[in-house]
């Protein structure tokens, strides 16, 4: 059910890459999200409907990426909004944006059914797939789905090592742990690398971030 | 776990990259450490980056409708009336045994609705398994409040035939409880006089326990955020 209203208020991202992304951090956008989560908190069901138009794309988009099934992905999608409409009001603003909020919970109960699916069904990566250079396969396969191009070349500034802890961690939803006994690498230098590398992301994204503003 | 046991950490915690008693113990410092507060910012605006850089696919768009009915208070809640009788045969029969255990009286009047419609199906369904089991819930509050389930099939129904109100601000939420790790199974607000009964279709293997919580109305909470009033071991 939309209304003239709800169309009228909705800007629906065409887009909504890495650079859209940061622009929205401005300032107005920023704020108005945080609004928007504040109202949800109060069971305010017409800020849940905006709130679906703003994140729908975005939320179902990285189910699917990381799951790889429509189905699958729309379910957990389903789940998601369900938590974000009974969690907002666990929110708080100053710990950072609406948005990074919104798809941290999306990410998470993802790798959540992920990990399920993981447990129940065939392990999709064969054991020993990521030792021996195999893992570089997997990681280009996960890079092949990130299109957000600032995101993308950040990626790629990284080392390959830290690289493919990244990757493997955010878009294949394993644990440190098991990236280090897949790997065969002490699990020491799997933080070493996610940290290394997490920070390193943070420093060139921020950079950019400057640029544009 | 320590300030730098934490710290060392939160990069991961952020990439959700932590098995679950990790995870949980840097989510317990960090509600104490504004400092492990103020670093995790920023790494997670780097993992809703990494996040918001997938190629972007417009959702089928029944996903919406069903997005916004999930808000909605449960809708396949079944209230049984008092006083009306069954005759549907043989699964009527297993029912009125076993809903004649619980203090229940029957309905034949199989509500309009479809969802209440394959919710009573289900229901009876499961009432007529011979797996099935059933445990009463006990807490705080004087109720009569019965889970009924079937391991082997992942079905099961909360049968509540004595609750009192929970007032306008608040309603019941049901938690199947997995380790220490609750998840809601809905809520619902007990009928003046008639019992009610929730339907659910679950994996059993995976939880230890039934609860129930008085939470906001009319959605409830993410996690419990009150003592349960009742627990019922599976």
């Amino acid at each position: 059910m939309r209304t003239g209203a709800s169309l009228a208020v909705v800007e629906r991202p065409i887009r909504p890459s890495a650079v859209e992304w940061e622009m929205e951090r401005g300032t107005t956008q920023a704020d108005h999200e945080a609004t928007l989560l504040a109202r949800i908190a109060r069971r305010d069901a017409a800020a849940f409907e905006t709130l679906y138009d703003r994140y729908g794309r975005a939320v179902y988009s990285l189910a699917l990426r990381l799951l790889g099934n429509p189905q699958a992905a729309q379910e957990v999608a389903q789940e998601i909004f369900l938590h974000v409409w009974r969690g907002a009001g666990e929110f708080i603003p100053a710990r950072g944006s609406a948005r990074s909020w919104v798809l941290s919970l999306a990410h998470h109960r993802t790798v959540d059914a992920l990990r399920r699916q993981r447990v129940r069904a065939v392990e999709p990566l064969a054991e020993g797939d990521l030792g021996a250079g195999g893992g570089a396969d997997v990681v280009d396969q996960a890079l092949r789905g990130v299109e957000g191009a600032t995101v993308r070349s950040a990626l790629m500034t990284l080392s390959r090592e830290q690289r493919e802890a990244i990757v493997l961690a955010y878009y294949g939803g394993y644990t440190q742990q098991e990236i280090a006994s897949r790997l065969r690498i002490p699990l020491g230098t799997v933080k070493t690398r996610i940290r290394d590398g997490m920070q390193r992301l943070r420093a060139l994204l921020a950079q950019t971030e400057e640029e544009r503003l | 776990m320590t300030h730098e046991q934490a710290s060392e950490l939160l990069a991961a915690f952020a990439l959700y990259a932590l098995d679950r008693d990790e995870a949980r113990a840097v989510s317990a410092h960090m509600r104490s450490c504004a400092e492990c507060q103020r670093e995790l910012a920023p790494l997670q605006e780097v993992a809703g980056q990494l996040g918001s850089a997938v190629r972007q696919v417009s959702p089928p768009p029944g996903l919406r409708e069903a997005v916004l009915a999930g808000i909605q208070v449960r809708q396949d809640v079944i209230q049984v009336r008092r006083g009306w009788v069954v005759g549907l045969a043989a699964a009527a029969a297993i029912l009125i045994v076993v809903l004649t255990g619980l203090g229940v009286s029957l309905s034949r009047q199989l509500a309009g609705l479809s969802t209440r419609l394959a919710a009573q199906e289900q229901v009876l369904a499961l009432l007529a398994a011979p797996s099935a089991r059933s445990v009463s819930l006990t807490g705080s509050v004087t109720a009569a409040v019965r889970f009924v389930y079937d391991p082997d099939r992942g079905r099961g129904a909360l049968v509540v035939s004595d609750l009192r109100d929970p007032g306008r601000e608040f309603v019941y939420q049901l938690w199947l409880i997995a380790g220490t790790q609750p998840e809601s199974a809905g809520v619902f607000r007990p009928a003046p006089g008639q019992p009610v009964v929730l339907p659910l279709a679950v994996d059993f293997s995976r939880y230890q326990a039934v609860a129930i919580s008085v939470e906001r109305a009319p959605s409830g909470a993410l996690q419990p955020t009150t003592t349960p009033i009742l627990i019922g071991k599976l």
